[in-house]
């Protein structure tokens, strides 16, 4: 090591508090990147080879019925590798005197030979025997039951039977029963039998025999499966092709991670300025020593050379902090992310080039941030540099604002010098501002989103007027089911609809049918009108139909088919449906309806509830059964669950951000107290105690912490509705009844006096600890 | 060896301009030992800073060895002034987180004129000239102000220059050990060593071959 790196090195370790704050800030950088994109790497890694691994169907085909004979003929194609039959049938479930839960039922035929979307059995039973139902392992919650209890199901067609919850099974393939809110049980074709629906299967999971990631292979594959189950006199009710090898959330996954990593980036660029605040001040004290080093020959290279050698040290030493604390982090979150998700990480193993990735960024962070002081502080002339008075020498008092901040402080000497102390470096203090105020920014921008999330999600749910919803399996007249509203007190209005899909060429929408002058849903209405009395073409379309297409325009006509049916449509109005990313369009009701809208008079849970099943008594009377039914704060709780993930981690944002701001603050006042030593030591000379001096620079500290939340204050508006619009816009692909919180100000004033306090305390104590014959000796 | 012709040098300051060295006319040979004395504020560390390439005439030429150092950009300059001047200042100007073998070391490096693995051997054989070879491995703070100066000295002939500069090279230490400091220099001279000293202290005459006095920016006595 020669005499240009030593020094480098026993420089830093010469400053060493000071290094061991900026590498912890930079650590922090690196941590979360790591932490973020090693999960990137585990999560899309594991949650495609799970999912992979249960061998997920290329085509999911919905038949009239199908059994081992079609099955078989499939099974010729030598395109097709497997078939296999299924059946998926909603119902409902009910544990003790517990409410009715929405059920999915999965009937599969032979448990022993699942060989297409397999499931993975946990514990208690395999296969599931007659009168026995498996639950999916997170949809225990939902049904609020546990192993060996039993329960009551009820299927549409069927009757109420009780079954005995035997075990518990993992179904990678399908969204998690706690967002969805929904119960996923498993049986066998007898116990289908057993609640009075007739003991067929009607889809058919299919998979392709090669190119299984080629939508476009696969669809001809599909078609051909397609034509074959019409020639033996079968119909094909539905076709769907999931994206061929990719999770349903994978791509959700990726993108939150990547938002994360994004964040990562940002903590890394704002520790940068920690870099850059402790290379100008190392190197504004060492101008005398550049000044030496070039008299004595050397080179601004060769001198540069040192200092960027610091960047150096300080960058490896951050990465070797931050790769341990980066996976640990990593872990954490894939834990988090496994359990949101609903799947099994069989390795936490990170890539190589995760490694490299962040090694490189790491590095090359504190490089780029030590440029410019480095390239600033190197170019100071040989003359020049050999006659710097030291560094206790500012040029305050120079300009206008100094003189203006000269008339603040009163009678108050310490405010006085406090706040003209903060204000000598004003490189230094804008720098630390921007960290500071950073963490601010996103701490309010989590109370904000939050706030405004709630406001929208109020406003939405605001503008259905119906307490619950109940959809049946086959469609009805109005007038059967009003008789058994009529039957039920406590009702206070009733509207028949009817949901469906529609097909706009080869894009699936949902299609709501609704009396028109319907009472029980406001239309958020941005252009155009509403459905009137009297309409039979109109439809009212959503914000996310629009934006599917640039041809959705009011006033225009769409051709819909629904229900085999082609029609063309005129668009009179667009809705806006915040948190809404399915298109749907919104139609005038005639003939039957499949679903109930229903206002009570008292709306609150417990009644709901009691009405619920009396309602529900009343329409079997009427030969009407409810398929799945949920009340609003069901309907809502999804929606505050995915809000909830945005408002953690928009905290822990914060909190970091928060963190790397005050070790900046840190850092500077131990910087603006190395500076003054001198000037310290006259004040100790001329009578101020150690206590003063230490008051002093605590106080430095809050005006710096006050000017950060100030600022924060005043951009915490816009910079929370760019946010939460850019969140909810990549999550939902819509945007937000932006609402401010005042509260969040007074919250983060005593964060940053707190936070501020905290970070020049130490620096303070140690000044206040020089004495008087130090601090006047230091140059 | 050093030749100065017409050379001037102004200064813009808050106050106007201010004229540090006027039509300064100086040659100085080989092997020469030269005191340029006078008084705080004269023009003498301009002078040698002018000579040293520290700072650049406004007007006139420098020529050092041949060399028309004024017409060099600043790294170039850096380079050369490596290979060719040795510099000694008042306060000693160690870089006080190397040690004063590594001090001596830092400008064979810089100028990587000496094989890497001669130049401890070397600076430590230039300490123990100067008389401080024992203190080889010890930080700046922990040595007496003779002992900086010492060091100061070794560093200057690191890369054997044939230009010594020193500026007030005794000022800051006691008469004894300016007077050791002194014949150091001499003894320098006596070996071939062009060396050029500025200081305010009249009584130099025992060592220097030759005395130039300068007040207000002018040479008065060459």
């Amino acid at each position: 090591m020669n005499t240009l790196w030593r020094k480098a090195f026993r420089d830093f370790w010469q400053e060493r508090a000071r290094t061991t704050l900026v590498v912890l800030a930079i650590a922090l950088g690196i941590s979360a990147f790591a932490a973020v994109l090693s999960s990137y790497a585990i999560l899309t890694r594991e949650l495609d080879q799970g999912y992979l691994a249960t061998n997920p169907a290329s085509a999911v085909l919905r038949v009239d019925s199908a059994d081992d004979d079609l099955v078989k003929a499939i099974l010729q194609n030598p395109e097709v590798s497997d078939a296999e039959p299924r059946r998926t049938i909603s119902g409902q479930i009910k544990a003790g005197p517990m409410q009715w839960r929405n059920l999915v039922l999965f009937v599969v035929q032979d448990y022993g030979n699942i060989r297409v979307s397999k499931l993975v059995p946990e514990s208690g039973a395999w296969p599931p025997a007659t009168g026995e139902i498996l639950i999916e392992r997170d949809a225990f919650q939902v049904a609020r039951a546990n192993i060996g209890e039993a329960v009551t199901v009820k299927t549409a067609n069927g009757v109420e039977q009780p079954l005995v919850i035997s075990g518990s099974v993992h179904d990678v393939g399908q969204a998690q029963a706690r967002m969805e809110n929904i119960v996923y049980g498993y049986i066998n074709l007898a116990t289908l039998a057993q609640l009075g629906e007739e003991p067929r299967l009607n889809q058919l999971n299919i998979l392709v025999a090669r190119n299984r990631f080629d939508e476009a292979h696969i669809r001809r594959v599909v078609s051909d499966v397609e034509a074959l189950i019409k020639s033996r006199g079968h119909e094909v009710l539905r076709v769907e092709i999931p994206r061929p090898g990719k999770h349903p959330h994978s791509d959700l996954t990726g993108i939150l991670l990547l938002a994360m990593s994004s964040f990562g980036l940002f903590v890394l660029v704002l520790s940068g300025i920690l870099v850059i605040n402790l290379l100008t001040a190392m190197m504004a004290s060492q101008v005398r020593q550049i000044g030496v080093m070039k008299a004595i020959g050397g080179t601004r290279r060769a001198i540069a050379g040192i200092y960027f050698g610091q960047a150096l040290f300080l960058g490896i030493a951050a990465v070797i902090v931050s790769i341990p604390l980066g996976i640990v982090g990593s872990r954490a979150l894939c834990r988090y992310m496994a359990y949101f998700l609903n799947f099994d990480i069989n390795s936490f193993a990170v890539p190589f080039w995760v490694y490299l990735l962040v090694a490189l960024v790491g590095i090359a962070a504190p490089l780029i941030a030590a440029a410019y002081p480095v390239w600033r502080g190197t170019a100071t002339p040989v003359r020049v540099a050999l006659s710097d008075f030291g560094l206790s020498q500012t040029n305050f008092g120079a300009s206008a604002f100094d003189r203006a901040l000269a008339r603040i402080g009163g009678k108050f000497s310490l405010i006085a010098l406090a706040i003209r102390n903060s204000f000598r470096r004003r490189a230094r203090l804008v720098l630390t501002l921007l960290t500071l105020t950073a963490g601010g920014l996103f701490f309010l921008a989590a109370l904000n989103v939050r706030s405004s999330m709630i406001n929208t999600l109020d406003h939405m749910f605001g503008l259905r007027k119906f307490d619950l919803t109940v959809g049946f399996a086959n469609p009805y007249e109005f007038e059967k089911i009003q008789k058994a509203v009529s039957n039920t007190p406590g009702i206070k209005r009733a509207e028949g609809w009817f949901t469906t899909e529609g097909l706009h060429g080869p894009d699936r929408l949902g299609i709501v049918a609704l009396p028109p002058d319907t009472r029980l849903l406001e239309f958020d209405i941005i252009e155009g009108r509403k459905l009137m009395p009297g309409d039979t073409d109109a439809i009212v379309i959503n914000t996310a139909l629009a934006g599917r297409d640039p041809k959705m325009r009011v006033g225009e006509s769409v051709t819909l088919r629904i229900g085999g049916d082609e029609k063309a449509w005129r668009i009179v109005g667009l809705a806006r449906e915040a948190f809404s990313p399915t298109p749907v369009g919104y139609i005038p009701l005639t003939g039957m309806v499949n679903s109930l809208r229903l206002a009570f008079d008292n709306p609150d849970p417990n009644s709901i509830s009691v009405l619920k099943t009396e309602l529900d008594r009343n329409l079997e009377q009427q030969g009407v059964r409810a398929r799945a039914s949920s009340t609003k704060s069901e309907s809502r709780y999804g929606f505050d669950q995915h809000m909830l993930m945005i408002y953690v981690f928009l905290i822990i944002t914060s909190a970091i951000v928060g963190g790397v701001g005050g070790l900046g603050l840190m850092t500077t006042m131990s910087l603006n107290v190395l500076e003054r030593r001198r000037e310290m030591g006259v004040m100790r000379a001329l009578g101020a105690t150690p206590r003063v001096i230490w008051l002093m620079i605590v106080a430095e500290g809050m005006v710096i912490g006050l000017l950060s939340w100030a600022i924060a204050a005043l951009l915490a508006w816009p910079i929370s509705k760019l946010v939460g619009d850019s969140l909810v816009q990549v999550m939902f692909r819509s945007g937000l009844d932006f609402t401010f919180e005042p509260v969040g100000l007074v919250i983060w004033l005593l964060v940053s006096i707190s936070l501020s306090a905290l970070a020049s305390f130490l620096p303070a104590w140690k000044a206040s600890r020089t004495t008087v014959r130090e601090a006047l000796a230091y140059e | 060896m050093i030749s100065l012709q017409q050379v001037n040098k102004t200064y813009e300051t808050p106050a106007g301009k201010f004229s540090a060295l006027k039509d300064i006319d100086l040659e100085i040979l080989s092997g020469q030992f030269v005191g340029i004395v006078g008084k705080s504020g004269s023009g003498k560390s301009t002078l040698l800073n002018m000579v040293a390439g520290i700072d650049r005439p406004s007007a006139g030429s420098v020529a050092v060895a041949g060399t028309e150092i004024q017409s060099l950009s600043e790294n170039k300059l850096a380079a050369w002034r490596g290979r060719n001047v040795g510099f000694v200042f008042q306060f000693f100007q160690l870089l006080p987180t190397l040690t004063a073998a590594e001090n001596v070391m830092l400008p064979m490096d810089f100028s990587k004129t000496i094989a890497l693995r001669e130049r401890r051997k070397r600076a430590v054989s230039l300490l123990e000239r100067v008389g401080v070879g024992v203190q080889a491995d010890k930080l700046p703070a922990t040595l007496s102000g003779g002992e900086q100066q010492r060091v100061a000295i070794a560093r200057a002939l690191a890369n054997e220059p044939p230009l010594v500069l020193a500026d007030e090279p005794t000022g800051n230490l006691d008469s004894v050990t300016a007077g050791a400091i002194l014949d150091l220099f001499r003894d320098m001279a006596n070996k071939g060593t062009t060396v050029v000293i500025a200081t305010h202290e009249a009584d130099i005459a025992r060592v220097i071959d030759r005395r130039i006095e300068i007040s207000d920016g002018k040479l008065l006595h060459q």
